[in-house]
């Protein structure tokens, strides 16, 4: 009966694409290739309303097998991708956007410019929403390409510049692609998302034509509008962007601070409590200890040479002056319980000893005064640095006796 | 650490998904996602784009064939899990449910029953005891002085038999003569009041269905590696549970050169409760090994050095089963610990509990599952916690205040409708800020610095939820490698992603997938490369081969240039297995052996030999036969304990009875039999209600008066009841050995063991596969099969009919009463002990035997039938 044949027809295509599947696992692109020149039939008789039809199946996995195949080639996959492109309406941006992938990645530059314009003036009927934020897609990275053909065009002119010479030609293309980048990249950075790459372009055209203002609006919007997440790297282009333009140590402070606030282990906390211990303000050195103390707490902080130095030098300033102790006794107060155990065990002290000597003689000065010169890290290391007869260690060792008395202040 | 300079594009929304859909099979291939600029160019001029997914991995081929086993099989389980078959409700309602909205219908019903006839002590006990001399269930007419005070029991049973037989049939009317016994003792037969019972068997097989559906408490998996504290050794101990019941802890020194082999002798504890997960991490130059089982979690120190004993340190109960424990990578003897109840533990073994979270409540909207993880991150005092609707980070130290949702169910992470949290896991040995979150349809990484926004997201396509994943971190300038692992189907797939500096710049690179994921052989993989077994060997070992898997670990091998992958898979049935891949350092030139050119038209590249080897090696051969040898042998000698009652058979068929020489239609009917052996088939169904069987064997008229064994074998053989009766021995003679039996019951009452219904069964299994423990048949040349038949087969003749003795109907063509029936089958065991065995005194043994927890334990060695499913009784 014409039920059951559809049945055995639609088993056999699951028994069929489970095959390729397999092979494709199994990296075995060959054997994956001919079954998919099979599993192309059900393409016949696609009935389905499901999830995912033939036709998608057929243009991720054909995808996939001549981006793996040994004998495929460029030509062969951009034909493959101009019949996915046919296959179905509802994916056509989505197939455009991803062949321009592939020939941008690679280099193909300009055959993925023409695909992408071409794209974009696709129109068929109402879009939905996936279709919309595709086409923003197409646009942004031709937007994104526009720039790279603006940039090219810029350090061409430079070079001439320099030569004294200036073709116009040249330099209207130039103003055109600016025109084509901007609008494009302005449009997408407006929606909610993570836009980096073309956020970046976006300043660097804007600066180039001397509108700071509205770069620097650009990129306050992309840090602080609370639709957008929360990316350390917007933050970050701002504090470069206004660190560029020469801004004041405060409008820098507060940029850092926000970070600070959002991503307490960011990289850029260094020059943060650089910028702080440098500060005259009592409020500002705080926050800079405060800064350094919550660095040093992360993982990925243990072994930072640079941070556990920072954290050394302002230590060794707080104990000498025997000022503001009673700030590093409220830092202490909610580590000393595991500070010991994370950073200063006995055998961190060997193994710091053995593999970076300058970090175990930062660590062993924090572990002298915030854990007395009995601590077992401190003591291991500056044995270790007095028995090979290094200076630096012997002076160490002194400092830390002479300074036990802060210990027990600030753990009492 | 640093930061990406530039992440890849992505458009983010707020609130629940919108993305409709499902499994889809192979959404995973074909999308490059976005591609970021990675710096200039080979042309300087032109920048260079580097995709989201699809860019090129570390080469990883399998070295062998199929998985082998590195430990030998944990021979003392053989339990088996429960399907869907076992529980469901079968038959016209059931159909008739189906097409309806119902879902499934438990047959609650059968279980109870199951209840009864396999417990009848406990359900029973005290008025049966009372009671058992006032009832008769024998056909013959009771005598004067006994007629005073005793019931004829008889015609119930028959009604209950015909009920039986009409067993879902639409027409099926209760008896008066039932309804009357029923309303009669329903309230003071049973031992337990029926409601309450009901109520318990009801509450169980919910929970057997749900685990059925989907089993979260094996989440993490019960398998650890832990690496040698000189990278460079060839040495590891793997921590992995054992045992009947799982609750074994062993810890075993694996040498890794020349293929994993254990050690040394393992260092062994016995836990009180099924192991479910196994975590490890590596503190200042120690192991911590955490356990956890149901109500029970334990930490382990290990030190280094290699043969170094562990060291319990502490222990904690809960009273609400524990769905999670990790081990802290930054502290040493801290672990977290997660409730199914909601609570979140920070467990310190110096400072012990604090309570960091309780919240019966999901996080982000409601889902019904208690289920509840916790993990570490780049904070040491900040754990993550996660339900099946996502992840939030919270301080310890202020649990209240400082928190945030690190993922979310949702359109942030752009998830589909439906889609739910699996198995959160810290990669912090890859990058201290990282996590990865499975859902059964995607894999995420996710970076504590970004939240609510996946760096790197993948459509997985297994066919089973990943409850497991091992991470091996690739150092500089390599992938990392992650493995997932699924339950139930077994499935093994290794990722590559990496995320590192790009070439000469400072700048860090976003996470990004590193070539096609692939995968790996599952145990079950290995089936087909065992030597042949007999069909009921090869049934058994399939189904131990398929059993879920239970964990998953890894490590990284180099030996020379060569470096290898080791991967471990743990079965439930507590086998571990072990598959090596060898990395190609790098992309050798396009393989010359698929010419298309040069194929045939016919011949295409379809079925050709994959990459990886066709057959196992010698080497892995031995193994499985090893391994194969050890399974069965461990199988064969059942605990002291568990021996069937061995009884003298002498009071049913006497010597000359078993022993007399094997007439022309034995010969023939055994000659039929080894042939179906050879073969792999059946030469017929049992089933008397299947007539299609075309290959019936014609009965045969007896010539020369045959002794009244051979006939009745014959005949039963020939599955003709009905010839069978009216040739059958004497009315008298079975009148005879029924009384006896029935004398010998009543003796072995109140010390009969429950699990004595099927050591019939049992021992039948055992004996065959102590004859297929030779291996394959081989035919032998020159020498005819037929005139020398191999040993093996000498007694395989008389299995199948004596199996078809104890079959119910043949007992009951007898009149042989239900509950007698049991007890002729534990006398007819007897059948299956070498004739030299001394007859022990009866039932010497039954009254130690049983003490599994459910007599299916022992049932499960006859594996060819279905049995039913182990419940919490």
């Amino acid at each position: 009966s014409s039920y059951e044949h559809k049945l055995n027809f639609k088993k056999s295509k699951e028994v069929c694409l489970s095959y390729i599947q397999d092979a494709m696992l199994q990296k075995q692109w060959e054997r994956a290739a001919e079954f998919l020149t099979s599993y192309i039939e059900s393409l016949e008789k696609d009935y389905s309303r499901e999830y995912m039809g033939p036709s998608e199946i057929i243009w991720r996995t054909g995808t996939e097998i001549l981006c793996h195949h040994s004998h495929s080639s460029m030509k062969e996959f951009n034909s493959f991708m101009e019949q996915m492109k046919i296959l179905g309406v509802k994916r056509y941006l989505k197939v455009c956007l991803e062949h321009a992938f592939h020939l941008l990645c690679n280099g193909l530059i300009d055959e993925a410019y023409q695909n992408l314009s071409l794209a974009e003036s696709w129109r068929f009927g109402e879009q939905t929403v996936i279709q919309d934020k595709e086409m923003k897609l197409i646009q942004a990275y031709r937007g994104l390409l526009d720039y790279y053909k603006w940039s090219k065009q810029k350090n061409i002119l430079l070079e001439h510049g320099e030569d004294g010479f200036e073709d116009l030609s040249v330099e209207q293309e130039m103003h055109s692609c600016f025109r084509n980048a901007a609008v494009n990249l302005k449009e997408i950075i407006k929606i909610p998302g993570i836009w980096d790459q073309f956020v970046k372009c976006y300043v660097d055209l804007l600066e180039f034509y001397g509108d700071h203002e509205e770069a620097r609006k650009v990129l306050h919007d992309y840090a602080y509008n609370s639709k957008f997440p929360a990316n350390p790297n917007a933050h970050v282009y701002l504090y470069q962007f206004l660190k560029r333009q020469g801004e004041s140590k405060k409008s820098l402070i507060s940029a850092l601070k926000n970070l600070h606030d959002a991503v307490p282990s960011h990289e850029l906390m260094i020059d943060f409590n650089l910028m702080l211990q440098k500060s005259k303000k009592r409020k500002k050195r705080r926050l800079g200890l405060e800064v350094i103390f919550a660095a040093l707490d992360y993982a990925g902080w243990k072994e930072n040479v640079k941070a556990w130095s920072c954290l050394a030098k302002q230590l060794k300033q707080i104990v000498m002056s025997e000022k503001h102790l009673d700030w590093l006794k409220h830092e202490w107060s909610s580590r000393k319980d595991w500070w010991p155990a994370f950073h200063f065990s006995r055998y961190l002290g060997k193994r710091n000893w053995q593999e970076n000597q300058s970090l175990s003689y930062e660590k062993a000065l924090v572990a002298g005064i915030l854990l007395g010169k009995d601590d077992k890290y401190f003591k291991y290391v500056s044995h270790q640095g007095c028995k090979a007869r290094m200076k630096r260690f012997r002076v160490l060792k002194k400092f830390v006796h002479k300074h036990n008395p802060v210990y027990m202040r600030i753990s009492g | 650490m640093e930061f990406p300079a530039a992440l890849f594009p992505s458009h983010f929304g707020a609130g629940p998904p919108r993305q409709e859909g499902g499994p889809a099979p192979a959404a995973g291939w074909g999308e490059l996602g976005q591609v970021l600029e990675s710096g200039p160019g080979r042309h300087q001029a032109e920048p260079a784009f580097v995709p989201r997914r699809g860019g090129t991995g570390e080469n990883w081929d399998p070295a062998d064939a199929a998985a082998v086993p590195c430990l030998p099989p944990n021979a003392s389980c053989w339990v088996p899990s429960v399907t869907p078959q076992d529980i469901l409700y079968r038959g016209v309602l059931h159909r008739k449910l189906r097409e309806s909205t119902f879902g499934a219908t438990l047959d609650f019903a059968k279980q109870l029953g199951y209840f009864f006839v396999d417990h009848p002590e406990d359900a029973f006990g005290s008025l049966g005891q009372l009671l058992h001399k006032n009832f008769h269930l024998g056909n013959s007419n009771l005598r004067r002085p006994a007629r005073e005070s005793t019931i004829r029991m008889t015609a119930l049973m028959e009604e209950i038999e015909r009920l039986e037989a009409r067993r879902g049939c639409p027409q099926k009317h209760l008896i008066s003569r039932l309804r009357w016994f029923s309303h009669l003792c329903r309230d003071w037969l049973f031992e337990v009041p029926l409601g309450l019972l009901a109520d318990c068997v009801h509450e169980e097989l919910l929970l057997q269905w749900a685990s059925l559906l989907f089993d979260d408490s094996p989440t993490g998996g019960a398998l650890a590696w832990l690496p040698p504290e000189d990278t460079r050794a060839h040495v590891g101990r793997l921590v992995y549970p054992r045992g009947q019941a799982m609750n074994h802890l062993y810890f075993q020194d694996m040498v890794l050169k020349e293929g994993p082999r254990a050690q040394g002798s393992p260092a062994q504890f016995e836990l009180n409760g099924r192991i479910r997960q196994i975590a490890a991490a590596r503190v200042d130059g120690e192991d911590f090994v955490g356990v956890r089982s149901d109500y029970h979690c334990g930490v382990w120190r290990v030190p280094g050095r290699t043969g170094a004993v562990p060291t319990p340190l502490q222990v904690i109960r809960t009273s609400v089963p524990a769905s999670c424990l990790t081990v802290s990578p930054h502290l040493p003897g801290e672990l977290s610990v997660c409730t199914q109840s909601g609570a979140v533990y920070l467990w310190s073994v110096e400072t012990g509990l604090q309570q960091v979270r309780h919240d019966p409540q999901t996080m982000f909207f409601r889902d019904h599952s208690p289920w509840r993880w916790s993990d570490f991150t780049a904070h040491p005092r900040v754990l993550s916690c996660a339900d099946r609707t996502g992840l939030q980070c919270l301080d310890t130290r202020v649990p209240e205040r400082c928190q945030f949702d690190l993922f979310k169910v949702g359109e942030e992470a752009s998830c589909q409708q439906g889609e739910r949290v699996v198995l959160p896991m810290y990669l912090g040995k890859a990058h201290p800020s990282q996590h990865l979150v499975t859902t059964q349809f995607s894999v995420y990484v996710l970076d504590e610095r970004l939240p609510l926004v996946p760096v790197l997201k993948w459509v997985h396509m297994m066919k089973d939820p990943p409850l497991f994943a091992h991470l091996i971190p690739g150092g500089s300038g390599r992938s990392h490698k992650v493995l997932l692992g699924t339950a139930c189907t077994q499935e093994l797939l290794l990722l590559q992603y990496r995320g590192e500096r790009w070439g000469l710049g400072d700048a860090y690179s976003a996470c990004r997938l590193a070539g096609p994921p692939q995968k790996l052989h599952s145990i079950a993989g290995c089936l087909q490369h065992l030597p042949a077994q007999l069909p009921h060997r090869h049934h058994l070992l399939q189904h131990r081969l398929s059993t879920p898997a239970a964990g998953l670990a890894a490590t990284l091998q180099e030996d020379g240039s060569q470096e290898s992958l080791l991967v471990f898979q743990l079965s439930e049935a507590g086998d571990v297995f072990c598959q090596r891949l060898t990395h190609k350092a790098a992309q050798p030139p396009a393989p010359a052996t698929v010419d298309e050119a040069t194929t045939a038209p016919g011949s295409s590249p379809l079925f050709d030999s994959p990459p990886s080897p066709a057959v196992p090696s010698p080497a892995a051969a031995l193994l499985y036969r090893r391994w194969l040898r050890a399974l069965f042998k461990g199988r064969r000698e059942p605990p002291r304990h568990a021996w069937p009652p061995t009884l003298g058979q002498k009071l049913l068929f006497n010597r000359k009875e078993l022993e007399a020489t094997p007439s022309a239609l034995q010969q023939q009917a055994r000659q039929r039999l080894r042939q179906a052996m050879l073969e792999g088939g059946r030469i017929q169904r049992w089933d008397p209600t299947d007539l299609q069987t075309p290959a019936l064997p014609q009965p045969q008229k007896l010539e020369g008066g045959p002794d009244p064994l051979s006939t009745r074998l014959t005949a039963a053989w020939s599955g003709d009841w009905g010839e069978e009766e009216r040739t059958s021995v004497k009315l008298a003679q079975r009148q005879r050995a029924l009384r006896e039996q029935r004398q010998r019951q009543k003796r072995a009452r109140g010390r009969r063991s429950l699990s004595a219904s099927f050591t019939s069964s049992l021992t039948y299994q055992s004996e065959l596969s102590e004859l297929s423990d030779a291996g394959p048949l081989q035919p032998t040349p020159g020498l005819s099969r037929e005139r020398t038949p191999p040993p093996m087969l000498t007694a395989s003749p008389s299995a199948p009919p004596e199996d078809e003795l104890l079959s119910s109907q043949s007992l009951r063509s007898r009149g042989i009463p239900k509950e007698r029936r049991r007890t002729l089958r534990v006398y007819l065991g007897v059948w299956d002990k070498p004739l030299a065995d001394a007859p022990e005194p009866p039932f010497s043994q039954t009254s130690q035997t049983c003490i599994p927890s459910s007599p299916s334990q022992l049932s499960s060695a006859s594996q060819p039938r279905r049995k039913r499913p182990r419940m919490g009784f």
